[in-house]
C-alpha cells in the first residue's frame, strides 16, 4: 500500500519536473530558432541592408511575405526570419 | 427560414475576413531623401519620396507596388541662370504575385526587370550606397522595368549551397507610365552560405527592333569575419559592355554597430563601361566611360542615413569632378493601425 503510494507520488513528481523542464526545453528550441531565423536574415537579407526597427507581428509578417517574393525565400527561410523579427 | 441561412454564411465568411485581415494588415513603406549633386559645376537637388505599398491576400496572394516621386531642381542652363524645378512620377512595380510552393512563386504586372543584382536589390534609395546606379545598371533591364509575366523562386540543397532563379517575359506597351519592351530573359543564381557568396548570370533577349542580346555575371560577397560588402557585376550587348565593383566596410567593430565610429561605413566603387555601337535611347553613355567613386555613408539612429561622395569621370571629351550629399530616411508602417 505505502509502496503503491511512493511510487504515485515518485510519478506524480517526475510529471510536475516534467512540466517545469518544459518551458526552459521550449526556450531553448525558441533560441535556436531565431538563432536560425538570424542566420537566414543575415544570409539573404543582411546582405543589401539592415533589419527594420521596431517591427510588430503583424508588420513582420507582411514584411517577411514581401521579402519572399524579392529575395526568393524558400518557405523555410521566411518561417524562420518571421521567427527572428518577431519572436 | 431561407434567408438565415444566408445570413449565417454571410457572418461567418465576414468574420473569418475581419480575423484574416487583422493576422495580414498590408504596409507602407519605402525611402525618402533629399539629394545633392554637383556634376562638373552643375548643381542639382533632388527631393524624392518612393512609397512601397504591400497587401498580402491570405496565405497565397500578394500585392505590392513602388513608385518614385522625385523633383528635380537645377540651374537653368546647367552652370549659371536661376534654379528651376521640374517633377517626375514612375510606377517602378505593380505586381501580383502567387506563392505557388515553396520554391515557385509566379507574379504577373508590371515588375523590376531581373537582370543582374543591381536594378532588383539595389535601386531603393535607402539601400544604394551612393547616389547614381552604374553605368551598366541599364543593360539587359530594358529600361528598369517589366509589363509580363514571371517565375522565381529559391531551392536550399541542405549540402552548402542554395540556387535561385528567375524567368520573364514581357510584352511591348506604350501605355503611359507602362512603358516596357517586348522581351524575355531571366536570372540564375548559386549560393554558398557557408563563405556568404552569391555568384549569378543573366541573359536577356530583346523582342523588337534590333532583336539583340545582353549577357550578364554578378558576384556578391559578405565574409562572417568582417562587416564587409562587396558586390559587382559584368554586361555586354550590343551597344557595349562593362562592370562595376563596390566595396563597402562598416566599422561596427570598433565598439559596435551604434557607437559613434561603429556608424560610419567607407564605400569605394569603381567601374567602366566601352561603347562599341551607338544605339539611340539605350540609357547609357555615349562614349566609353570609367568612374572612381568613393564615399561615406552614416549610419543614425531611426532609419536616417547621410551621404557624401567623391567621383571623378574620365571620357574622351571632358573629365569632370561629381560631388555628392544626401540624406535618406527609411519608413515603414502599417496601412491601418491596430493592435499588435
Amino acid at each position: 500500500m505505502s509502496a503503491c503510494f511512493f511510487a504515485a507520488a515518485a510519478k506524480e513528481q517526475s510529471r510536475v519536473l516534467a512540466n517545469n523542464a518544459q518551458p526552459e526545453r521550449g526556450a531553448k528550441k525558441a533560441d535556436a530558432s531565431s538563432d536560425d531565423g538570424e542566420k537566414r536574415f543575415e544570409a539573404n537579407c543582411g546582405r543589401c541592408h539592415n533589419a527594420p526597427e521596431n517591427l510588430s507581428p503583424r508588420e513582420a509578417r507582411a514584411v517577411v511575405r514581401h521579402m519572399r517574393v524579392r529575395a526568393r525565400l524558400t518557405a523555410e527561410d521566411e518561417k524562420l526570419i518571421l521567427q527572428y523579427l518577431a519572436p | 427560414m431561407r434567408y438565415r441561412w444566408l445570413y449565417v454564411v454571410i457572418l461567418i465568411l465576414a468574420s473569418s475576413w475581419a480575423v484574416r485581415a487583422q493576422s495580414d494588415v498590408p504596409i507602407i513603406s519605402g525611402g525618402a531623401g533629399f539629394l545633392n549633386s554637383n556634376d562638373g559645376g552643375s548643381n542639382s537637388f533632388q527631393p524624392v519620396i518612393t512609397p512601397v505599398v504591400v497587401i498580402p491576400l491570405g496565405d497565397h496572394w500578394l500585392i505590392e507596388s513602388r513608385t518614385d516621386l522625385r523633383g528635380f531642381i537645377g540651374r537653368q542652363d546647367g552652370t549659371s541662370g536661376p534654379y528651376q524645378g521640374q517633377f517626375f512620377g514612375t510606377l517602378e512595380y505593380l505586381q501580383v504575385d502567387y506563392n505557388v510552393n515553396s520554391a515557385l512563386t509566379v507574379t504577373a504586372g508590371r515588375f523590376l526587370t531581373p537582370f543582374g543584382i543591381f536594378n532588383e536589390r539595389l535601386t531603393p534609395i535607402w539601400i544604394n550606397r551612393f547616389q547614381d546606379g552604374p553605368y551598366i545598371g541599364t543593360i539587359g533591364t530594358a529600361g528598369g522595368y517589366s509589363d509580363g509575366v514571371m517565375a522565381r523562386g529559391g531551392w536550399d540543397s541542405g549540402n552548402g549551397y542554395s540556387i535561385n532563379y528567375t524567368a520573364y517575359a514581357s510584352t511591348l506597351s506604350t501605355v503611359n507610365k507602362l512603358e516596357s519592351e517586348r522581351s524575355a530573359g531571366g536570372r540564375f543564381g548559386i549560393f554558398f552560405p557557408k563563405s556568404r557568396l552569391e555568384v549569378g548570370t543573366s541573359y536577356q533577349k530583346s523582342l523588337q527592333a534590333a532583336r539583340g542580346n545582353s549577357e550578364g555575371m554578378d558576384v556578391s560577397w559578405d565574409p562572417y569575419r568582417a562587416p564587409l560588402d562587396v558586390k559587382g557585376e559584368w554586361a555586354h550587348s550590343a551597344s557595349g559592355y562593362g562592370y562595376w565593383i563596390e566595396a563597402a566596410y562598416r566599422l561596427s567593430q570598433y565598439h559596435g554597430s551604434t557607437s559613434a565610429i561603429g556608424r560610419l561605413e567607407p564605400v569605394i566603387r569603381m567601374e567602366q563601361f566601352h561603347r562599341s555601337m551607338s544605339i539611340a535611347g539605350d540609357s547609357l553613355p555615349g562614349s566609353s566611360e570609367r568612374r572612381p567613386d568613393f564615399g561615406v555613408n552614416y549610419y543614425l539612429a531611426h532609419e536616417v542615413r547621410l551621404h557624401a561622395s567623391y567621383g571623378r569621370q574620365f571620357n574622351n571629351q571632358l573629365n569632370s569632378n561629381i560631388w555628392e550629399f544626401g540624406v535618406t530616411y527609411r519608413f515603414l508602417f502599417p496601412a491601418w493601425p491596430g493592435g499588435k
